[in-house]
């Protein structure tokens, strides 16, 4: 016991340079989830279009994105697409966000296609009634309720991003994880950094959770009044 | 003036329209009656669209509603006002924006005279100290009012109601008709499919029963009521009145 207390001591002076990078890892998310919004409003909208060709791509590209691990799609375009193309300088920071948004806006996507089928009907019909264009009608009628339903699973989304996050310490992002990493190979000692990330990624998550769960009890009490 | 000429409807396999015609024209009220499932709503939805009608055309002051394009069709829908049987208003907007919205984003009204018109028509059903209220705090009557409202807001040069009243609780369907019958006395153009079979007589200048997706009989409503010609009508009245 007393060694891991003096090992704390020890890494003392760099803790707050593991803490900080929680910046970071939730710029990462936050980069990621706007991406991952943006397309998933797109994506959804194009799989519950009338246009097949546009469906199919949509549907094609949630399933990829879906259907292999995120670190593999994140080594992809890191290492093995820059080469290909003979790029050199890629940011590994930027490359992390559009990565990860591209594989959220998959996720989002078919969250947001859940939440437009849940939105009544008469929406859609008493919109075209007035005549409303489709585009007028989505963005002012139909997506402010559909979001609203489903706000709650965008919160756990947000929260799976942040956690996830901690891929990008493989492709020498300098976030919580890897500053973990760091300190740990400086003064060659693994507990207390990892500790003190992993305590530091649960508080995040617990704050988060909270967060949520604070928006999700406001809206519920606009339903009813 | 709306004319429906030889409309079809099959919703898969089911043929719920069979081949019907009917001219309404300018200044008209239509009732539509018969019995559930005899395709009245379809119908009131095929005049402006919300339906593709499987054949047959629907015209709208000459212009074919069937053949334009989707862009057209939502230009011919700002002259026909719709009603819904379950209100359909806006629930993340008060009262007031429900009536503002679509004349400020189809008609390009000011937001000072959308306002305005708005207000007045708030005034006309009665509802003007609900304007910021949202739609879940209101009544089935006065949602509906408002829905009427929201419709007028757009100036149609037509009206139609499909069911207003089937939702309500009972002591609110008055209201809901008051409001229908003064719209009708203004000069308004409209087709109402309805249940209420004295309101019917009402405000009805023709009164048109629909059964397994045909007209059977378009009179007047004194003709209809006091002497039905098919005996599906004389059958119908007899079980409702």
């Amino acid at each position: 016991m007393e060694h891991v207390i003096t090992g704390f001591k020890t890494i003392a002076p760099s803790i707050p340079y593991i803490i900080n990078g929680i910046w970071v890892t939730l710029g990462i998310a936050l980069g990621a989830a706007i991406i991952g919004f943006v397309l998933g409003i797109l994506l959804s909208l194009c799989k519950i279009g009338k246009i097949k060709l546009l469906s199919g791509i949509a549907r094609a590209y949630t399933s990829i994105f879906r259907g292999t691990p995120l670190i593999m799609q994140l080594a992809l375009a890191y290492f093995a697409i820059p080469q290909l193309i003979g790029l050199n300088d890629v940011n590994p920071t930027t490359c992390a966000i559009v990565t990860f948004g591209l594989n959220s806006g998959a996720y989002m996507s078919e969250i947001i296609r859940s939440g437009i089928n849940a939105v009544d009907k008469g929406q859609f019909e008493a919109a075209s009634a007035l005549g409303v264009g489709y585009w007028p009608m989505m963005r002012d009628i139909i997506l402010p309720q559909a979001i609203k339903n489903i706000l709650p699973a965008m919160m756990n989304e947000f929260i799976t991003l942040t956690k996830d996050s901690a891929i990008v310490s493989t492709i020498a992002v300098t976030d919580m994880m890897r500053r973990s990493q760091i300190v740990s190979a400086e003064y060659y000692m693994y507990f207390p950094p990892m500790f003190v990330a992993f305590i530091m990624y649960y508080i995040v998550v617990l704050i988060l959770t909270a967060v949520g769960g604070r928006i999700e009890r406001r809206l519920s009490r606009s339903d009813q009044s | 003036m709306i004319k429906a000429e030889h409309v079809f409807k099959d919703f898969g396999s089911t043929k719920v329209l069979k081949d019907v015609t009917l001219d309404i024209n300018k200044g008209e009220v239509v009732v539509i009656i018969g019995p559930s499932g005899s395709g009245k709503s379809t119908f009131l939805r095929c005049i402006n669209l919300l339906e593709q009608p499987t054949k047959g055309n629907v015209l709208i002051d000459d212009q074919d509603l069937v053949s334009l394009k989707q862009k057209q069709v939502t230009k011919v829908r700002e002259k026909v006002g719709m009603v819904f049987q379950h209100f359909h208003l806006f629930p993340h907007k008060t009262v007031l924006d429900n009536l503002i919205y679509a004349p400020m984003k189809v008609k390009k009204l000011s937001k000072d005279e959308a306002v305005k018109r708005a207000e007045a028509l708030l005034e006309k059903v009665g509802l003007l100290d609900k304007k910021n209220q949202y739609p879940n705090k209101l009544s089935g009557g006065q949602k509906q009012r408002v829905a009427i409202a929201r419709a007028l807001a757009m100036e149609p040069e037509y009206m139609l109601f499909d069911e207003p009243t089937s939702a309500l609780d009972p002591e609110m369907v008055k209201e809901v008709l008051d409001v229908i019958q003064s719209l009708a006395e203004s000069g308004m153009t409209m087709v109402i499919v309805t249940h209420e079979m004295g309101f019917a007589k009402q405000v009805a200048n023709k009164v048109v029963f629909m059964d397994d997706g045909r007209i059977l009989e378009s009179n007047t409503p004194a003709a209809f009521f006091s002497n039905p010609k098919t005996d599906r009508a004389k059958d119908f009245l007899e079980k409702i009145l």
